[in-house]
C-alpha cells in the first residue's frame, strides 16, 4: 500500500508534468496562428532573442513586429487569466465545500466589472485618468478593489459569528450579481458610443487589448496569487469535511478563508480588468480534473492552474483564426468548446455513480 | 486528565448550560447520556473549543484550551460528528488521510498509522473505494478511523477522543463494533467520551456515565454504581424498570410502557434506591 500510495503521488506529478508540457506546445503553437502565421521556427527564434539568445540570427522583421507587440503580450496575459481563473475557481470550490461554486458567485467579477464600468463611464467626471498608461495601470487596481468590496458584502452578509452559512451566501450572492448588473445597466444608460463598445468587451470577454504595460501590472498579480493559494491545499482538504471538522482536524479555518477568498479575488479580480468577464473556466476546469483524476486539492490546484490557461489559449486560438481578420468574444468560444465536453464528462461520471 | 470546571452557556439569557462540571481520564471509556435538547452536544462542543463558555474553563493535560493554537490541539483531542458530509468524491484512503492533517509526521510513520487504524476500523477492505458510495455505517467507521488517525501517536502526554452519538443511524452490529473498538483504544492512553444515545450499550461499554438533564448534571460517577432506575427515571422522565443480563454480567432497563393517564412530575414515584430485579431472560 505504501507502494500503491507513492504511485498515486507520483502519478499526481505525471498528470502536472503532462499537462505543462501540452500547455507548451499549445503555447508554442497559439503564437504561430492569426492573420499573420509565423513559421514555429522563427516562434522559437524570437523567443530565444527576447531572453537574449541567438541575437544574431535575422527573422522576417514583420514577423517580429507581430510576435512582439500584438501575439506574445496578448498569449502570456491569455495564459496568466486562465491560470488564475482555473484556480480560483477551484479554491472557492473547496473552501465553499460545493461544487457550484464559481467565482462569479460570491461576486468577484460581478463587483470587479461594475466598479470598471463605472470608472470608464464616470471616472472622468471625477477627474480619473480615461486614457493612457495612467489608466491601464488604475484599472485593475479599480477592478480588485470593486471585486474585493462585492466579496467581503456578500461574505458579511451571509456570515454569523465568524461562520459562513452557505445557502444564504448563494442568496446574498445573486442579489449582489443583480445590483452590479443594475449598475453596469445604469452606466450604460449614461454611456456614449464609444464607452458602449467598451461595455460589450466586459460581459464577453476580450483578450485583444494585451499590451505589455499591462502585462508588467497585472503579470506579477496573476502569477503570485495562483501560487499562494498552493499553499492551502492541504487545508482545503480537510475544509471537505466542513468548518468545524477542519478545526478539529488542527486548520486554522478563519485564516484559510480569509486569505483563500483575498487571492482569488486578487486572481479573479485582476483578470476581470484585463479582459472582462470570461465565465466558464473557474467552473468546468476543476470539475475536469476532479472527474479525470481524483478530488485531491493538492492535485486539483496545480491542474486547475494548467488546464484553465490551455483552455483560454485554445479557445483564443478559436476565436482569433475562426472569422479572421475580426475576432469572436473569448467568452462565447469557452463555453462553446467547453460545456459540450463537460456535459459529456458528467453523463459518464454519472454512470459510474460518482457524482 | 480532560477537564471541564462549572461550565456554563447562555444563548441570549436561555441558559443551555449550567454549572456543568466532567472529568475525562485518559484511557477511560465516559459516556454522557441525557434526553433531546439536555445539552450533551452543545457539551461536546464546549470541549471540543468549537464554542467558548459563557463562564467555566476546559482544560487539557493541565492546560487551558484556550491556550493551545488549533494545530497543537489537534494533535491531544480529534472529535468524531454524528454525520459527515463530503461533497467531493474522495477516496476512503483520502479521507482517514486527512486525520493525519496538523502531523508533520514521515510518511512511512503515517502510512504506519493509517494501516493500523483502518483495520481496527475495519475499512482496510474498501480503502480504494470512493467515499460517496458507502453505506452509512461504512462512512462512519471511515470516519472514526480518520479521527483515530489524529491521536494515533505513541506522545507521553495522554490524547482524547470526543464521539457525538457515533452510531446514530447504525445498525446494532455496527454499533456494537464502533463502541468496542472506541473501548479497545483506551489502552493506548486515550481518554474516550462518547455521547450515547443507547442506554442499556453506555452502561455496557463506558467506565464512567453522566446524566444530564436541562444543562445539569444529575449523576455521575462510575457507570454500575450510577445506573439506577431512579436516575434514570429523574433524567428521562420515564418509568423503566431495571434488569441484569447474567450474559454481559451488565445491567439492562426496558421502558414501561405509558398508560393512557399522561404521568406528571407530582405523581412520578422516585425512590434514591437501585433496585435490580433479576429476572430470568427467556
Amino acid at each position: 500500500m505504501n507502494i500503491a500510495l507513492t504511485l498515486s503521488r507520483s502519478r499526481d506529478a505525471a498528470i502536472i508534468s503532462v499537462l505543462g508540457i501540452v500547455l507548451m506546445i499549445t503555447f508554442l503553437f497559439s503564437l504561430t496562428v492569426g492573420a499573420v502565421s509565423i513559421p514555429i521556427g522563427d516562434v522559437v527564434i524570437i523567443l530565444l532573442k527576447r531572453v537574449g539568445l541567438m541575437s544574431s540570427v535575422e527573422v522576417n522583421s514583420m514577423h517580429d513586429v507581430v510576435m512582439n507587440t500584438i501575439r506574445l503580450p496578448r498569449i502570456l496575459l491569455t495564459l496568466l487569466i486562465g491560470g488564475a481563473l482555473g484556480v480560483s475557481g477551484a479554491a472557492l470550490q473547496g473552501l465553499f465545500r460545493n461544487p457550484l461554486v464559481e467565482p462569479g458567485i460570491i461576486g468577484v467579477s460581478g463587483g470587479s466589472a461594475s466598479a470598471v464600468v463605472l470608472m470608464i463611464v464616470f471616472g472622468g467626471v471625477v477627474s480619473l485618468p480615461t486614457e493612457g498608461w495612467a489608466f491601464d495601470l488604475l484599472l485593475p487596481v479599480v477592478a480588485f478593489a470593486g471585486g474585493v468590496v462585492a466579496t467581503f458584502l456578500v461574505l458579511r452578509l451571509s456570515s454569523d459569528a465568524g461562520r459562513t452559512n452557505i445557502a444564504v451566501l448563494v442568496l446574498v450572492g445573486v442579489a449582489m450579481n443583480a445590483l452590479c448588473g443594475a449598475l453596469i445597466g445604469l452606466s450604460i444608460f449614461f454611456a456614449d458610443e464609444n464607452q458602449l463598445r467598451t461595455f460589450t468587451f466586459w460581459t464577453l470577454g476580450d483578450l485583444g487589448g494585451a499590451t505589455w504595460n499591462k502585462l508588467i501590472v497585472a503579470g506579477p498579480i496573476l502569477i503570485v496569487a495562483p501560487v499562494l493559494l498552493l499553499f492551502h491545499t492541504r487545508a482545503l482538504n480537510a475544509m471537505a469535511l466542513g468548518e468545524a471538522e477542519a478545526y478539529h482536524m488542527g486548520v486554522d479555518v478563519e485564516r484559510t478563508k480569509l486569505m483563500v477568498i483575498l487571492l482569488s479575488a486578487l486572481g479573479v479580480g485582476v483578470s476581470v480588468s484585463m479582459s472582462g468577464m470570461i465565465g466558464f473556466i473557474g467552473l468546468v476546469i476543476p470539475h475536469l480534473i476532479r472527474i479525470l483524476f481524483h478530488p485531491d486539492n493538492r492535485l486539483v490546484l496545480p491542474a486547475s492552474i494548467l488546464g484553465g490557461a490551455l483552455l483560454l489559449i485554445l479557445a483564443d486560438i478559436v476565436a482569433r483564426t475562426v472569422v479572421m481578420p475580426s475576432e469572436l468574444p473569448i467568452g462565447v468560444v469557452t463555453a462553446l468548446i467547453g460545456a459540450p465536453f463537460f456535459m459529456g464528462l458528467l453523463l459518464k461520471a454519472k454512470k459510474k455513480n460518482e457524482l | 486528565m480532560y477537564t471541564a470546571s462549572n461550565l456554563s452557556l447562555h444563548i441570549g439569557k436561555r441558559p443551555v448550560l449550567n454549572d456543568v462540571s466532567l472529568m475525562l481520564e485518559p484511557g477511560k471509556f465516559t459516556a454522557v447520556v441525557g434526553a433531546n435538547g439536555a445539552g450533551k452536544s452543545t457539551l461536546l462542543r464546549l470541549l471540543a473549543n468549537e464554542l467558548k463558555p459563557t463562564a467555566g474553563q476546559v482544560s487539557i493535560n493541565g492546560k487551558p484550551i484556550q491556550s493551545y493554537a488549533a494545530r497543537e490541539l489537534s494533535k491531544v483531542r480529534a472529535v468524531l460528528p454524528q454525520h459527515s458530509q463530503v461533497p467531493f468524491a474522495f477516496s476512503v484512503e483520502q479521507i482517514v488521510r486527512l486525520g493525519r492533517h496538523a502531523h508533520r509526521t514521515m510518511s512511512t510513520v503515517d502510512d504506519a498509522i493509517i494501516n493500523d487504524v483502518m483495520a481496527l476500523a475495519g475499512v482496510e477492505d474498501f480503502r480504494g473505494r470512493t467515499y460517496l458510495t458507502l453505506s452509512g455505517g461504512e462512512k462512519q467507521r471511515v470516519q472514526f478511523a480518520r479521527v483515530l488517525a489524529q491521536v494515533w501517536d505513541e506522545t507521553v502526554y495522554p490524547r482524547y477522543i470526543l464521539l457525538d452519538e457515533p452510531t446514530a443511524s447504525l445498525d446494532i452490529a455496527q454499533q456494537q463494533h464502533i463502541f468496542s473498538v472506541a473501548r479497545q483504544v483506551r489502552e493506548r492512553n486515550i481518554g474516550v467520551l462518547a455521547i450515547v444515545h443507547d442506554l442499556n450499550q453506555a452502561v455496557q461499554f463506558a467506565d464512567h456515565l453522566y446524566f444530564l438533564k436541562g444543562g445539569k448534571v444529575v449523576a455521575a460517577g462510575e457507570a454500575r454504581d450510577v445506573f439506577t432506575k431512579s436516575n434514570i427515571e429523574e433524567t428521562f422522565c420515564c418509568r423503566v424498570n431495571l434488569y441484569h443480563d447474567p450474559c454481559n454480567n451488565c445491567p439492562y432497563i426496558i421502558p414501561e410502557r405509558p398508560s393512557l393517564h399522561a404521568h406528571t412530575h407530582a405523581d412520578f414515584p422516585l425512590n434514591g434506591n437501585s433496585d435490580f430485579q433479576n429476572l430470568k431472560l427467556v
